[in-house]
């Protein structure tokens, strides 16, 4: 038999057992204190979600499909383009809208009208052939250019949404011809065809002309690489398909044809 | 808190259990820690003074200040055994050479004797912290398990398996294992510190053994 000495001070298990039991209160105690610190956070959610709608404003092509999907109305009332080419026709009853009209419309009175309509004709015939030739972008461009740069608006042709994407991407193409550009010649010119996914990225991309300066080819294929990280994905998730015309000074862009 | 308000019966019960179980491994663990604490820190104090004392009848009258350690109780036994082989040598005079060998075999048995009693009274009630650290988890795991299977039979009557009828189901049912771990983790912790503390008394107890028995038998043979 074992004696342990009398003297012998043994923590008794029953001050252990409340000693533990008030830890586990204190604990308890502290995990409400915590919840009521800190109540559930589940409202923020929805927040996210109406600041992601609300963001894209920054982004101008995200801002293009936000204005359409949000506020449709506010987009179409400037609808100046309309307005402005109603009147052309009613002036010159052919289509034309080219400089050689100005001539003509002061000569008007002057002439009868079956003179008129020949003339008017052989102007046409003449711009036909002249858009048969190889200047068919480059004019075509510089009018969409110079049209954009009047009213403020993207050309007047094509759906809306796709202009102000072909805009975009203009853009962004010209800021990467900014940092990219070189040439050896006087007035290189390229055109690059770009098809565009669904999901933004740049699929195909061809060079459909140049004017034979390799530097500044070379230059346009790395802005192209450049600008395509920036890419965004084209309204309504169609694939998208346009062509540019690079020039040391800027891009057009060319219709797709 | 509402998660544990809105679970079921089954789940509430195991939670309560593991509540329990939490509750006495934390009370064993004071415990033992106040219990290895002394023990350790008196059996230094009480091997200085051994060492440094000659007799062991004025280490037998100081024995009461290292009360805790085990090894005051080893030599408690060791040497009131001493005595009673001792004693009846000095009355019945001439017999001296029968208690030679018989005497440090009875001292040896009584200190190994000591020796048990000894592991034994440490490790009392750490077979508690290793049951709770082993099968807490699997109580947690079954609380789960039959939550999960309750908020299943909920899907099956709504017949929605949406996020939000999954998900709080889900949650009462995952607090049952988060509680199982909570009472296992500290539990096998402190087994295994136990454990090693325990398993340094027990080498400390044998060689004082050997260290007393060596001490007896050069007395005895050196009369």
């Amino acid at each position: 038999m074992s004696h342990p000495p009398a003297s012998r001070i043994d923590t008794g298990a029953g001050v252990c057992f409340i000693a533990s039991a008030v830890i586990h209160l204190t604990v308890f105690l502290l995990l409400v204190w915590w919840g009521r610190l800190f109540p559930q956070q589940t409202a923020f959610q929805e927040t996210y979600y109406v600041d992601i709608v609300n963001l894209p404003v920054a982004d101008p092509q995200s801002g293009s499909s936000a204005q359409k999907s949000d506020d449709g109305v506010a987009v179409h009332p400037p609808a100046a383009p309309q307005a402005m080419t109603a009147p052309v026709p009613a002036k010159t009853p052919p289509k034309s809208i080219t400089k050689p009209v100005k001539p003509t419309a002061a000569k008007e009175s002057a002439e009868t009208e079956s003179a008129f309509a020949e003339r008017m004709e052989k102007l046409e015939s003449g711009r036909e052939a002249r858009r048969a030739e190889a200047v068919l972008d480059k004019l075509r461009s510089k009018q969409k250019g110079a049209g954009s740069t009047k009213v403020g608006m993207p050309g007047a042709s094509g759906s809306e949404a796709g202009s102000n994407y072909g805009d975009f991407i203009k853009s962004r193409l010209e800021d990467a011809l900014k940092v990219t550009s070189s040439y050896s010649t006087k007035s290189p010119e390229v055109v690059v065809r770009l098809t565009i996914t669904a999901e933004g990225k740049l699929s195909r991309m061809k060079i459909e002309r140049s004017s034979g300066d390799a530097i500044f080819e070379m230059a346009v294929r790395r802005a192209i690489d450049l600008a395509s990280e920036k890419f965004v994905a084209p309204p309504n998730r169609t694939v998208f398909e346009n062509g540019f015309i690079f020039k040391p000074r800027g891009i057009s862009s060319g219709s797709s044809r | 808190m509402a998660i544990i308000l809105g679970a079921g019966i089954i789940v509430k019960l195991v939670l309560l259990l593991l509540l329990s179980f939490s509750v006495v491994s934390w009370a064993i663990i004071l415990f033992k820690f106040f219990q290895v604490q002394r023990a350790n820190s008196e059996s230094e104090r009480f091997m200085d003074f051994f060492w440094k004392s000659k007799r062991f009848d004025a280490i037998a009258s100081q024995v009461d200040r290292f009360a805790n350690s085990p090894l005051t109780v080893l030599f408690n036994e060791g040497y009131s055994e001493l005595k009673k082989v001792v004693e009846p040598d000095s009355k019945s005079d001439g017999s001296a050479l029968s208690t030679d060998l018989g005497g440090v075999e009875n001292v040896s048995r009584a200190l190994r004797r000591a020796t048990n009693s000894e592991i034994t009274r440490l490790e009392k009630y750490l077979t508690f912290l290793a049951t709770t650290g082993s099968t807490s988890p699997f109580i947690g795991l079954f609380g789960t398990v039959w939550g999960i299977m309750t908020a299943f039979e909920g899907i099956g009557k709504t017949g929605s398996a949406s996020l939000a009828v999954v998900a709080p189901g889900i949650a009462e049912a995952l607090i049952a294992t988060a509680i199982g771990l909570v009472a296992a983790i500290p539990a096998v912790m402190a087994y295994n510190h136990f454990q090693h503390k325990i398993r340094v008394l027990i080498n400390e107890m044998d060689s004082f053994s050997t260290e007393f028995l060596n001490i007896v038998h050069r007395n005895i043979s050196g009369k």
